[in-house]
Protein backbone atom coordinates (compact mmCIF):
# COMPACT_ATOMS: atom_id res chain seq x y z
CA UNK A 1 0.00 0.00 0.00
CA UNK A 2 1.29 3.58 -0.80
CA UNK A 3 -0.51 5.70 1.43
CA UNK A 4 -3.17 6.23 3.99
CA UNK A 5 -5.92 8.32 2.07
CA UNK A 6 -8.36 8.82 5.21
CA UNK A 7 -8.80 8.29 8.60
CA UNK A 8 -11.33 8.56 10.94
CA UNK A 9 -11.38 8.20 14.82
CA UNK A 10 -14.00 8.18 17.64
CA UNK A 11 -13.52 8.32 21.16
CA UNK A 12 -9.86 8.63 20.84
CA UNK A 13 -7.63 10.77 23.42
CA UNK A 14 -9.32 15.07 23.33
CA UNK A 15 -11.17 13.54 20.08
CA UNK A 16 -15.11 13.21 20.27
CA UNK A 17 -14.73 12.51 16.68
CA UNK A 18 -12.39 13.01 14.22
CA UNK A 19 -12.23 12.72 10.29
CA UNK A 20 -9.84 14.03 7.70
CA UNK A 21 -8.25 13.04 4.22
CA UNK A 22 -4.63 12.88 3.45
CA UNK A 23 -2.86 13.23 -0.26
CA UNK A 24 0.22 10.74 -0.93
CA UNK A 25 2.29 13.51 -0.08
CA UNK A 26 2.83 16.23 2.37
CA UNK A 27 -0.27 16.70 5.12
CA UNK A 28 0.28 19.43 7.95
CA UNK A 29 -1.47 20.06 11.24
CA UNK A 30 -0.86 23.11 12.85
CA UNK A 31 -1.76 24.25 16.41
CA UNK A 32 -0.64 24.84 19.63
CA UNK A 33 0.31 22.68 22.23
CA UNK A 34 -1.74 19.99 24.04
CA UNK A 35 -4.60 20.88 21.36
CA UNK A 36 -4.26 17.27 19.94
CA UNK A 37 -1.95 17.40 17.41
CA UNK A 38 0.22 14.46 18.33
CA UNK A 39 -2.98 12.16 19.07
CA UNK A 40 -3.42 12.46 14.98
CA UNK A 41 -0.73 11.11 14.30
CA UNK A 42 -0.79 8.50 17.62
CA UNK A 43 -4.34 7.99 16.09
CA UNK A 44 -2.31 6.22 12.91
CA UNK A 45 0.28 4.66 14.42
CA UNK A 46 -2.41 2.50 16.44
CA UNK A 47 -4.76 1.74 13.76
CA UNK A 48 -1.45 0.81 11.08
CA UNK A 49 0.95 -0.83 13.81
CA UNK A 50 -1.47 -1.61 16.68
CA UNK A 51 1.05 0.26 18.90
CA UNK A 52 1.45 3.78 20.57
CA UNK A 53 5.02 5.44 20.75
CA UNK A 54 3.38 6.93 23.64
CA UNK A 55 1.82 4.22 25.90
CA UNK A 56 1.36 0.53 26.47
CA UNK A 57 -1.88 0.67 27.60
CA UNK A 58 -4.67 1.23 25.16
CA UNK A 59 -7.43 2.25 27.56
CA UNK A 60 -5.38 5.50 28.28
CA UNK A 61 -6.32 6.08 24.46
CA UNK A 62 -9.81 6.34 25.30
CA UNK A 63 -11.41 10.03 25.48
CA UNK A 64 -11.55 11.00 29.19
CA UNK A 65 -14.44 9.96 30.96
CA UNK A 66 -15.09 7.47 28.35
CA UNK A 67 -12.70 4.47 29.08
CA UNK A 68 -15.19 1.76 27.60
CA UNK A 69 -13.84 2.08 24.43
CA UNK A 70 -12.66 3.76 21.05
CA UNK A 71 -12.57 3.56 17.44
CA UNK A 72 -10.33 4.07 14.29
CA UNK A 73 -10.18 3.39 10.93
CA UNK A 74 -8.54 4.53 7.94
CA UNK A 75 -8.28 4.01 4.00
CA UNK A 76 -5.15 2.23 2.44
CA UNK A 77 -5.28 3.79 -1.07
CA UNK A 78 -2.94 1.65 -3.85
CA UNK A 79 0.13 2.39 -4.93
CA UNK A 80 0.00 4.64 -7.86
CA UNK A 81 3.13 4.17 -9.57
CA UNK A 82 6.17 2.00 -8.20
CA UNK A 83 8.83 3.62 -6.55
CA UNK A 84 12.20 2.67 -6.78
CA UNK A 85 13.88 1.63 -3.42
CA UNK A 86 16.91 3.53 -2.80
CA UNK A 87 20.60 2.73 -4.27
CA UNK A 88 22.28 2.65 -1.04
CA UNK A 89 25.00 0.91 0.59
CA UNK A 90 24.27 -2.65 -0.33
CA UNK A 91 21.23 -2.17 -1.60
CA UNK A 92 19.67 -5.34 -2.92
CA UNK A 93 16.04 -4.80 -3.01
CA UNK A 94 13.59 -6.42 -4.98
CA UNK A 95 12.13 -3.49 -7.18
CA UNK A 96 9.58 -5.80 -8.86
CA UNK A 97 7.36 -6.57 -5.65
CA UNK A 98 5.11 -3.60 -6.40
CA UNK A 99 2.28 -5.53 -7.55
CA UNK A 100 -1.08 -3.83 -8.05
CA UNK A 101 -3.00 -3.80 -4.91
CA UNK A 102 -7.39 -2.65 -4.40
CA UNK A 103 -8.06 0.05 -1.67
CA UNK A 104 -8.45 -1.75 1.83
CA UNK A 105 -9.97 -0.05 4.80
CA UNK A 106 -8.32 -1.03 8.09
CA UNK A 107 -11.08 -0.94 11.73
CA UNK A 108 -9.65 -1.31 15.08
CA UNK A 109 -11.86 -1.18 17.33
CA UNK A 110 -11.11 -1.62 21.55
CA UNK A 111 -14.31 -2.28 23.39
CA UNK A 112 -14.17 -2.95 26.89
CA UNK A 113 -11.03 -4.44 27.05
CA UNK A 114 -10.79 -6.00 23.82
CA UNK A 115 -9.42 -5.46 20.46
CA UNK A 116 -11.35 -6.55 17.43
CA UNK A 117 -9.54 -5.68 13.91
CA UNK A 118 -11.22 -5.73 10.80
CA UNK A 119 -9.21 -5.48 7.20
CA UNK A 120 -10.60 -5.20 3.76
CA UNK A 121 -14.06 -6.47 4.75
CA UNK A 122 -12.57 -9.52 6.62
CA UNK A 123 -14.28 -9.60 10.18
CA UNK A 124 -12.13 -10.83 13.83
CA UNK A 125 -8.51 -10.80 11.82
CA UNK A 126 -5.35 -12.15 14.15
CA UNK A 127 -3.29 -9.57 14.08
CA UNK A 128 -0.86 -10.90 12.22
CA UNK A 129 -2.80 -11.44 9.11
CA UNK A 130 -4.16 -7.91 9.96
CA UNK A 131 -0.84 -6.44 10.14
CA UNK A 132 -0.28 -8.09 6.35
CA UNK A 133 -2.72 -5.89 4.50
CA UNK A 134 -1.49 -2.78 6.90
CA UNK A 135 1.34 -0.13 6.02
CA UNK A 136 5.02 0.38 7.74
CA UNK A 137 5.85 3.36 8.86
CA UNK A 138 8.31 5.46 10.83
CA UNK A 139 7.67 7.78 14.20
CA UNK A 140 10.11 10.56 14.33
CA UNK A 141 9.30 12.91 17.59
CA UNK A 142 11.21 15.48 19.64
CA UNK A 143 12.12 13.12 22.49
CA UNK A 144 14.18 10.75 20.12
CA UNK A 145 16.71 12.26 21.63
CA UNK A 146 16.44 9.79 24.67
CA UNK A 147 17.37 7.18 21.96
CA UNK A 148 20.99 8.15 22.24
CA UNK A 149 20.84 10.04 25.99
CA UNK A 150 18.35 7.61 27.94
CA UNK A 151 18.48 3.61 29.05
CA UNK A 152 18.89 0.57 26.91
CA UNK A 153 15.02 0.61 26.92
CA UNK A 154 14.83 2.89 23.99
CA UNK A 155 17.22 1.21 21.93
CA UNK A 156 15.55 -1.87 22.22
CA UNK A 157 11.92 -0.28 21.92
CA UNK A 158 13.68 1.51 18.66
CA UNK A 159 15.05 -1.75 17.11
CA UNK A 160 11.61 -3.94 17.74
CA UNK A 161 9.58 -1.54 16.28
CA UNK A 162 11.63 -1.71 13.26
CA UNK A 163 11.89 -5.41 13.24
CA UNK A 164 8.07 -5.99 13.55
CA UNK A 165 8.11 -3.82 10.41
CA UNK A 166 10.99 -5.90 8.60
CA UNK A 167 10.67 -9.41 9.04
CA UNK A 168 7.25 -11.43 9.39
CA UNK A 169 8.67 -13.87 12.06
CA UNK A 170 10.19 -10.88 14.11
CA UNK A 171 6.72 -10.08 15.87
CA UNK A 172 6.01 -13.66 17.16
CA UNK A 173 9.49 -13.92 18.17
CA UNK A 174 9.37 -10.61 20.51
CA UNK A 175 5.47 -11.85 21.67
CA UNK A 176 6.29 -15.31 22.84
CA UNK A 177 10.28 -14.30 24.57
CA UNK A 178 8.23 -11.26 26.44
CA UNK A 179 5.47 -13.76 28.06
CA UNK A 180 7.52 -16.71 28.84
CA UNK A 181 10.68 -13.62 30.51
CA UNK A 182 6.86 -12.17 32.11
CA UNK A 183 6.31 -15.93 33.26
CA UNK A 184 9.11 -16.84 34.54
CA UNK A 185 9.47 -13.43 36.25
CA UNK A 186 6.19 -14.13 38.09
CA UNK A 187 7.33 -17.70 39.27
CA UNK A 188 10.77 -15.86 40.52
CA UNK A 189 9.04 -14.02 42.71
CA UNK A 190 6.78 -16.87 44.60
CA UNK A 191 7.34 -17.22 48.01
CA UNK A 192 8.96 -20.37 47.60
CA UNK A 193 10.20 -20.42 44.19
CA UNK A 194 9.43 -23.95 42.41
CA UNK A 195 12.22 -25.08 40.84
CA UNK A 196 10.83 -27.27 38.33
CA UNK A 197 7.85 -24.77 37.17
CA UNK A 198 10.77 -21.80 36.46
CA UNK A 199 12.89 -24.74 34.40
CA UNK A 200 9.97 -25.19 32.23
CA UNK A 201 9.49 -21.52 31.51
CA UNK A 202 13.24 -21.63 30.57
CA UNK A 203 13.20 -23.64 27.86
CA UNK A 204 10.70 -21.83 25.76
CA UNK A 205 13.00 -18.59 26.89
CA UNK A 206 15.83 -20.30 25.56
CA UNK A 207 14.49 -20.86 22.28
CA UNK A 208 12.38 -17.63 21.69
CA UNK A 209 15.17 -15.43 23.19
CA UNK A 210 17.89 -16.79 20.98
CA UNK A 211 15.36 -16.19 17.76
CA UNK A 212 14.92 -13.31 18.79
CA UNK A 213 19.42 -12.23 19.52
CA UNK A 214 19.91 -14.09 16.08
CA UNK A 215 17.04 -11.39 14.53
CA UNK A 216 17.92 -8.48 16.47
CA UNK A 217 21.90 -8.83 15.09
CA UNK A 218 20.80 -9.58 11.91
CA UNK A 219 18.26 -6.09 11.65
CA UNK A 220 21.70 -4.37 13.20
CA UNK A 221 24.13 -5.71 10.50
CA UNK A 222 20.94 -4.21 7.96
CA UNK A 223 20.78 -1.19 9.52
CA UNK A 224 24.47 -0.13 9.76
CA UNK A 225 25.28 0.96 6.46
CA UNK A 226 21.68 2.97 6.36
CA UNK A 227 22.64 4.93 9.53
CA UNK A 228 26.28 5.49 8.98
CA UNK A 229 24.73 6.95 5.33
CA UNK A 230 22.14 9.06 6.77
CA UNK A 231 24.62 10.23 9.40
CA UNK A 232 26.76 11.50 6.45
CA UNK A 233 24.33 13.41 4.52
CA UNK A 234 23.05 15.22 7.50
CA UNK A 235 25.98 16.22 9.79
CA UNK A 236 28.11 19.13 10.15
CA UNK A 237 31.07 17.51 9.50
CA UNK A 238 30.84 14.47 7.00
CA UNK A 239 34.47 13.00 8.55
CA UNK A 240 32.17 12.19 11.48
CA UNK A 241 32.05 8.44 11.65
CA UNK A 242 28.78 6.55 12.90
CA UNK A 243 29.52 2.69 14.19
CA UNK A 244 26.24 0.65 15.65
CA UNK A 245 26.72 -2.83 17.00
CA UNK A 246 24.52 -5.20 18.44
CA UNK A 247 25.17 -6.17 22.20
CA UNK A 248 24.08 -8.99 24.14
CA UNK A 249 23.65 -9.24 27.67
CA UNK A 250 25.32 -12.95 27.41
CA UNK A 251 28.77 -13.10 26.70
CA UNK A 252 28.36 -17.23 25.69
CA UNK A 253 25.54 -18.38 24.64
CA UNK A 254 22.39 -17.82 25.84
CA UNK A 255 21.50 -21.21 28.19
CA UNK A 256 25.28 -21.17 29.48
CA UNK A 257 24.87 -17.34 30.59
CA UNK A 258 21.07 -18.01 32.61
CA UNK A 259 22.63 -21.10 34.08
CA UNK A 260 25.30 -18.95 35.06
CA UNK A 261 23.16 -16.24 36.23
CA UNK A 262 21.42 -18.49 38.22
CA UNK A 263 22.84 -17.59 42.03
CA UNK A 264 22.06 -14.16 41.66
CA UNK A 265 18.70 -14.18 40.08
CA UNK A 266 17.45 -16.55 42.59
CA UNK A 267 18.55 -13.73 45.10
CA UNK A 268 17.15 -10.86 43.23
CA UNK A 269 13.91 -12.90 41.79
CA UNK A 270 14.92 -11.75 38.05
CA UNK A 271 15.83 -12.76 34.75
CA UNK A 272 19.06 -10.78 34.67
CA UNK A 273 19.78 -12.07 30.99
CA UNK A 274 18.62 -12.16 27.78
CA UNK A 275 17.15 -9.56 24.70
CA UNK A 276 15.44 -7.82 27.63
CA UNK A 277 18.73 -6.39 28.59
CA UNK A 278 20.58 -6.46 25.10
CA UNK A 279 21.50 -3.01 23.85
CA UNK A 280 22.58 -1.09 20.79
CA UNK A 281 25.74 1.04 21.36
CA UNK A 282 26.00 4.05 19.61
CA UNK A 283 30.28 4.99 19.05
CA UNK A 284 30.69 8.66 17.25
CA UNK A 285 34.65 9.08 16.10
CA UNK A 286 35.59 5.41 18.16
CA UNK A 287 33.46 7.62 21.56
CA UNK A 288 30.15 6.25 23.44
CA UNK A 289 27.77 9.06 21.71
CA UNK A 290 25.96 9.35 24.95
CA UNK A 291 28.82 10.90 27.10
CA UNK A 292 31.06 12.43 24.38
CA UNK A 293 28.59 14.00 21.74
CA UNK A 294 27.36 17.38 22.01
CA UNK A 295 23.69 18.23 21.79
CA UNK A 296 23.51 18.90 18.14
CA UNK A 297 25.54 16.10 17.45
CA UNK A 298 23.41 13.55 19.40
CA UNK A 299 20.15 15.57 17.53
CA UNK A 300 22.10 14.45 14.30
CA UNK A 301 22.32 10.94 15.19
CA UNK A 302 18.77 10.36 16.41
CA UNK A 303 17.75 11.80 13.26
CA UNK A 304 19.95 9.23 11.55
CA UNK A 305 18.91 6.55 13.22
CA UNK A 306 15.26 7.12 11.93
CA UNK A 307 15.88 7.62 8.50
CA UNK A 308 17.88 4.52 8.48
CA UNK A 309 15.06 2.93 9.49
CA UNK A 310 12.76 4.68 6.69
CA UNK A 311 15.33 3.91 4.09
CA UNK A 312 15.66 -0.22 5.45
CA UNK A 313 12.39 -0.13 5.08
CA UNK A 314 11.84 1.24 1.93
CA UNK A 315 14.63 -0.89 0.39
CA UNK A 316 12.54 -4.12 1.96
CA UNK A 317 9.22 -3.52 0.86
CA UNK A 318 10.14 -1.98 -2.46
CA UNK A 319 8.19 1.46 -1.29
CA UNK A 320 8.66 4.13 1.20
CA UNK A 321 7.42 3.67 4.63
CA UNK A 322 4.59 6.48 5.87
CA UNK A 323 6.42 9.06 7.76
CA UNK A 324 5.14 10.28 11.17
CA UNK A 325 6.90 13.83 12.09
CA UNK A 326 5.90 14.86 15.43
CA UNK A 327 6.48 18.56 16.16
CA UNK A 328 10.56 17.95 15.09
CA UNK A 329 11.42 20.72 12.71
CA UNK A 330 10.43 23.79 14.33
CA UNK A 331 13.00 22.76 17.02
CA UNK A 332 15.95 21.91 14.52
CA UNK A 333 18.31 25.00 13.41
CA UNK A 334 17.57 25.96 9.97
CA UNK A 335 20.96 23.50 8.15
CA UNK A 336 19.58 20.25 10.23
CA UNK A 337 15.91 21.21 9.04
CA UNK A 338 17.25 21.51 5.29
CA UNK A 339 19.25 18.45 5.57
CA UNK A 340 16.44 16.33 6.50
CA UNK A 341 13.84 17.44 4.05
CA UNK A 342 16.59 16.63 1.36
CA UNK A 343 17.23 13.12 3.11
CA UNK A 344 13.50 11.97 3.77
CA UNK A 345 12.31 9.03 1.25
CA UNK A 346 10.98 10.55 -1.91
CA UNK A 347 8.27 9.55 -2.78
CA UNK A 348 7.27 9.22 0.93
CA UNK A 349 4.00 10.32 2.34
CA UNK A 350 4.38 12.46 5.16
CA UNK A 351 2.02 13.42 8.22
CA UNK A 352 3.84 16.26 9.87
CA UNK A 353 2.47 18.34 13.26
CA UNK A 354 4.13 21.74 13.97
CA UNK A 355 2.95 24.71 16.29
CA UNK A 356 3.67 27.14 13.07
CA UNK A 357 4.66 27.11 9.28
CA UNK A 358 7.68 30.26 9.95
CA UNK A 359 10.18 27.58 9.85
CA UNK A 360 8.76 26.26 6.20
CA UNK A 361 10.78 27.74 3.03
CA UNK A 362 8.34 28.66 0.08
CA UNK A 363 9.55 25.43 -1.61
CA UNK A 364 7.61 23.64 1.47
CA UNK A 365 3.82 23.25 0.42
CA UNK A 366 1.72 20.96 1.94
CA UNK A 367 -1.32 19.38 -0.23
CA UNK A 368 -3.52 19.30 3.04
CA UNK A 369 -3.09 21.70 6.02
CA UNK A 370 -5.38 20.95 9.31
CA UNK A 371 -5.74 23.43 12.00
CA UNK A 372 -5.99 21.43 15.34
CA UNK A 373 -7.52 23.34 18.26
CA UNK A 374 -9.17 21.60 21.69
CA UNK A 375 -9.79 18.26 20.13
CA UNK A 376 -11.04 20.24 16.43
CA UNK A 377 -9.65 19.73 13.64
CA UNK A 378 -10.69 22.26 10.54
CA UNK A 379 -9.35 22.36 7.22
CA UNK A 380 -7.04 25.48 6.45
CA UNK A 381 -6.86 25.15 2.76
CA UNK B 1 -44.99 8.71 27.96
CA UNK B 2 -42.65 5.84 29.01
CA UNK B 3 -41.17 4.08 25.98
CA UNK B 4 -41.75 0.76 25.26
CA UNK B 5 -39.31 -2.38 25.61
CA UNK B 6 -39.61 -6.21 25.70
CA UNK B 7 -41.57 -7.90 28.63
CA UNK B 8 -39.46 -8.80 31.73
CA UNK B 9 -39.14 -11.93 30.81
CA UNK B 10 -37.76 -11.49 27.20
CA UNK B 11 -35.20 -9.08 28.73
CA UNK B 12 -34.19 -11.89 31.03
CA UNK B 13 -33.67 -14.29 28.38
CA UNK B 14 -31.34 -12.05 26.25
CA UNK B 15 -28.99 -10.92 29.34
CA UNK B 16 -28.51 -14.82 29.77
CA UNK B 17 -27.83 -15.15 25.76
CA UNK B 18 -25.53 -12.31 25.75
CA UNK B 19 -23.28 -14.16 28.62
CA UNK B 20 -22.82 -16.71 26.15
CA UNK B 21 -18.83 -16.80 24.37
CA UNK B 22 -19.16 -15.05 21.42
CA UNK B 23 -22.84 -13.48 21.41
CA UNK B 24 -23.26 -9.91 21.41
CA UNK B 25 -26.29 -7.88 22.39
CA UNK B 26 -27.52 -7.73 19.07
CA UNK B 27 -27.49 -11.60 17.89
CA UNK B 28 -28.94 -12.11 21.47
CA UNK B 29 -31.81 -9.76 20.95
CA UNK B 30 -32.26 -11.99 17.42
CA UNK B 31 -32.10 -15.44 19.01
CA UNK B 32 -34.07 -14.51 22.06
CA UNK B 33 -36.71 -12.99 19.55
CA UNK B 34 -36.37 -16.18 16.88
CA UNK B 35 -36.68 -18.89 19.86
CA UNK B 36 -39.81 -17.54 21.25
CA UNK B 37 -41.80 -16.09 17.67
CA UNK B 38 -40.45 -19.63 15.87
CA UNK B 39 -42.46 -22.93 15.66
CA UNK B 40 -44.17 -23.60 18.62
CA UNK B 41 -42.50 -25.99 21.01
CA UNK B 42 -38.90 -25.19 20.07
CA UNK B 43 -37.84 -23.08 23.04
CA UNK B 44 -39.32 -25.90 25.18
CA UNK B 45 -37.17 -28.36 23.92
CA UNK B 46 -33.88 -26.21 23.77
CA UNK B 47 -34.77 -25.77 27.95
CA UNK B 48 -35.81 -29.12 28.32
CA UNK B 49 -32.22 -30.13 26.54
CA UNK B 50 -30.16 -27.76 28.53
CA UNK B 51 -31.66 -29.02 31.72
CA UNK B 52 -30.43 -32.68 30.70
CA UNK B 53 -27.00 -32.08 29.60
CA UNK B 54 -26.22 -29.96 32.07
CA UNK B 55 -27.66 -32.53 34.65
CA UNK B 56 -26.91 -35.63 32.93
CA UNK B 57 -22.99 -34.75 31.78
CA UNK B 58 -20.05 -34.88 34.45
CA UNK B 59 -16.57 -35.64 34.12
CA UNK B 60 -14.99 -38.82 33.95
CA UNK B 61 -12.72 -39.32 37.29
CA UNK B 62 -10.21 -40.94 35.47
CA UNK B 63 -9.51 -39.02 32.17
CA UNK B 64 -11.33 -36.21 32.33
CA UNK B 65 -13.33 -36.25 29.54
CA UNK B 66 -16.91 -35.55 29.24
CA UNK B 67 -19.36 -38.72 30.85
CA UNK B 68 -22.84 -39.29 30.50
CA UNK B 69 -24.33 -40.42 34.62
CA UNK B 70 -26.12 -43.09 32.49
CA UNK B 71 -23.24 -44.78 30.98
CA UNK B 72 -19.39 -45.81 32.25
CA UNK B 73 -16.65 -43.76 29.94
CA UNK B 74 -16.51 -44.50 26.55
CA UNK B 75 -13.29 -43.90 26.74
CA UNK B 76 -11.46 -45.45 29.49
CA UNK B 77 -13.79 -48.06 29.84
CA UNK B 78 -13.95 -49.30 25.89
CA UNK B 79 -11.89 -52.99 25.69
CA UNK B 80 -10.40 -52.00 22.11
CA UNK B 81 -8.33 -49.00 23.39
CA UNK B 82 -4.74 -49.99 24.15
CA UNK B 83 -4.25 -49.90 27.95
CA UNK B 84 -0.73 -49.06 28.04
CA UNK B 85 -0.62 -45.51 26.25
CA UNK B 86 -2.13 -42.19 27.12
CA UNK B 87 -2.52 -38.82 25.28
CA UNK B 88 -2.41 -35.85 27.54
CA UNK B 89 -4.68 -33.13 26.53
CA UNK B 90 -5.26 -29.77 28.08
CA UNK B 91 -9.49 -29.47 27.15
CA UNK B 92 -11.65 -32.06 26.80
CA UNK B 93 -12.78 -30.57 23.82
CA UNK B 94 -9.40 -31.36 22.25
CA UNK B 95 -10.22 -35.17 22.33
CA UNK B 96 -12.50 -35.11 19.52
CA UNK B 97 -10.09 -34.11 16.59
CA UNK B 98 -7.99 -36.49 17.85
CA UNK B 99 -10.19 -39.40 17.98
CA UNK B 100 -11.76 -37.76 14.30
CA UNK B 101 -8.00 -38.93 12.96
CA UNK B 102 -8.90 -42.36 13.56
CA UNK B 103 -5.13 -43.07 13.67
CA UNK B 104 -4.78 -43.12 17.88
CA UNK B 105 -6.20 -45.73 19.96
CA UNK B 106 -4.78 -45.03 23.52
CA UNK B 107 -6.26 -43.41 26.30
CA UNK B 108 -6.68 -40.04 26.97
CA UNK B 109 -5.60 -37.50 30.00
CA UNK B 110 -7.49 -33.68 30.34
CA UNK B 111 -5.30 -31.80 32.23
CA UNK B 112 -8.03 -28.93 32.12
CA UNK B 113 -5.94 -26.15 31.09
CA UNK B 114 -2.30 -25.59 30.95
CA UNK B 115 0.29 -24.13 33.38
CA UNK B 116 0.36 -19.76 33.17
CA UNK B 117 1.97 -18.23 36.48
CA UNK B 118 0.28 -14.88 35.09
CA UNK B 119 -2.89 -16.24 34.99
CA UNK B 120 -2.39 -17.67 38.53
CA UNK B 121 -2.13 -21.27 36.76
CA UNK B 122 -0.27 -23.58 38.91
CA UNK B 123 0.53 -27.58 38.99
CA UNK B 124 -2.16 -28.23 41.39
CA UNK B 125 -4.56 -26.46 39.58
CA UNK B 126 -4.46 -28.65 36.75
CA UNK B 127 -4.94 -32.95 37.22
CA UNK B 128 -1.15 -33.35 37.33
CA UNK B 129 -1.59 -35.63 40.54
CA UNK B 130 -4.39 -37.75 39.00
CA UNK B 131 -2.13 -38.58 35.84
CA UNK B 132 1.09 -39.78 38.37
CA UNK B 133 -1.90 -41.98 40.34
CA UNK B 134 -2.94 -43.07 37.11
CA UNK B 135 0.50 -44.32 36.21
CA UNK B 136 1.25 -45.54 39.98
CA UNK B 137 0.16 -48.91 38.33
CA UNK B 138 2.47 -49.29 36.09
CA UNK B 139 0.23 -50.37 33.40
CA UNK B 140 0.83 -47.10 31.04
CA UNK B 141 3.67 -47.45 29.11
CA UNK B 142 4.25 -44.54 26.93
CA UNK B 143 2.74 -40.68 26.98
CA UNK B 144 1.69 -38.65 24.30
CA UNK B 145 1.85 -35.02 25.19
CA UNK B 146 -0.42 -33.32 22.86
CA UNK B 147 -0.51 -29.42 24.31
CA UNK B 148 -0.38 -26.29 22.40
CA UNK B 149 2.43 -25.28 20.90
CA UNK B 150 2.30 -21.49 22.42
CA UNK B 151 4.66 -20.51 25.20
CA UNK B 152 2.29 -22.04 27.82
CA UNK B 153 1.55 -24.88 26.27
CA UNK B 154 5.25 -25.31 25.66
CA UNK B 155 6.34 -25.05 29.40
CA UNK B 156 3.73 -27.29 30.25
CA UNK B 157 5.24 -30.06 28.01
CA UNK B 158 8.45 -29.47 29.98
CA UNK B 159 6.88 -29.76 33.08
CA UNK B 160 5.06 -33.06 32.52
CA UNK B 161 8.69 -34.05 30.40
CA UNK B 162 10.68 -33.22 34.09
CA UNK B 163 7.98 -34.92 36.02
CA UNK B 164 8.15 -38.45 34.29
CA UNK B 165 11.90 -38.15 33.52
CA UNK B 166 11.79 -38.03 37.43
CA UNK B 167 9.65 -40.27 38.61
CA UNK B 168 10.48 -42.15 42.02
CA UNK B 169 12.87 -45.18 41.86
CA UNK B 170 11.22 -48.23 41.27
CA UNK B 171 8.47 -47.00 38.94
CA UNK B 172 7.70 -48.24 35.67
CA UNK B 173 9.64 -46.48 33.13
CA UNK B 174 7.22 -44.52 30.65
CA UNK B 175 8.52 -43.13 26.91
CA UNK B 176 7.42 -39.59 26.44
CA UNK B 177 6.86 -38.38 23.13
CA UNK B 178 5.59 -35.36 21.99
CA UNK B 179 2.74 -33.59 19.21
CA UNK B 180 4.49 -30.41 18.01
CA UNK B 181 5.17 -30.59 14.38
CA UNK B 182 2.71 -28.90 12.37
CA UNK B 183 0.32 -28.00 15.35
CA UNK B 184 -0.58 -24.20 14.74
CA UNK B 185 1.46 -21.87 16.81
CA UNK B 186 -0.34 -20.09 19.85
CA UNK B 187 -3.59 -22.42 18.79
CA UNK B 188 -5.30 -25.23 21.08
CA UNK B 189 -5.70 -28.11 19.04
CA UNK B 190 -9.49 -27.84 17.84
CA UNK B 191 -8.06 -25.34 15.50
CA UNK B 192 -5.51 -28.34 13.67
CA UNK B 193 -7.53 -29.77 10.98
CA UNK B 194 -7.78 -33.48 10.50
CA UNK B 195 -4.49 -33.97 8.48
CA UNK B 196 -2.42 -31.94 10.42
CA UNK B 197 -3.11 -33.64 13.58
CA UNK B 198 -3.07 -37.12 11.91
CA UNK B 199 0.98 -36.04 10.23
CA UNK B 200 1.73 -34.93 13.96
CA UNK B 201 0.51 -38.37 15.81
CA UNK B 202 2.59 -40.03 13.50
CA UNK B 203 5.65 -38.14 13.62
CA UNK B 204 5.79 -37.42 17.73
CA UNK B 205 8.87 -36.68 18.74
CA UNK B 206 10.86 -37.60 22.26
CA UNK B 207 10.90 -34.98 25.07
ZN1 LIG C 1 -12.46 -41.68 31.10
Amino acid sequence: MAHLAALRAENFRCFDRLACEFGPGTTAFIGDNAQGKTSVLEAVCVLLRLQSPRTTTLTELCRFGQDHGFGLSGDLAPAAASLRPPTGPESGPDADATVPEPPCTLKFVWHQGQRRLQAAGQDALGPSRYLARSAVLVWMGNDDLSLIRGPGEGRRRYLDFLGTQAFPSYRPALLAYDKALRSRNRLLKDDRPDARQIAAYTAPLIEHGTTLTQLRHHLVTELKPWAAAAHCEISENPAESLEISYQGSATTDFAAALAASHPEETRRRLTLVGPHRDDVPLVLNNRPAAAFASEGQQRTLALALKLAQARLLHSLHGRPPILLLDDIFGELDPRRRNALLRALPPGSQQLITTTHLEWASSGFQPEYLYRVHQGTLTPAH
Amino acid sequence: MPKADYPPEIQRLILHLKRLQGVGPRSAERMAVALLTGKSGVAMELARALEAAAQGVVHCQICGFFQSTAATCPLCESPERDQTIVCVVEQPTDVIPLERTGAYHGLYHVLGGRLSPLDNIHPENLRISQLERRLASGTVREIILAVGSDVEGEATAHYLGDMLAHRPTGAAPVTVSRLAQGLPAGGGLDHADDLTLHRALSGRRLV
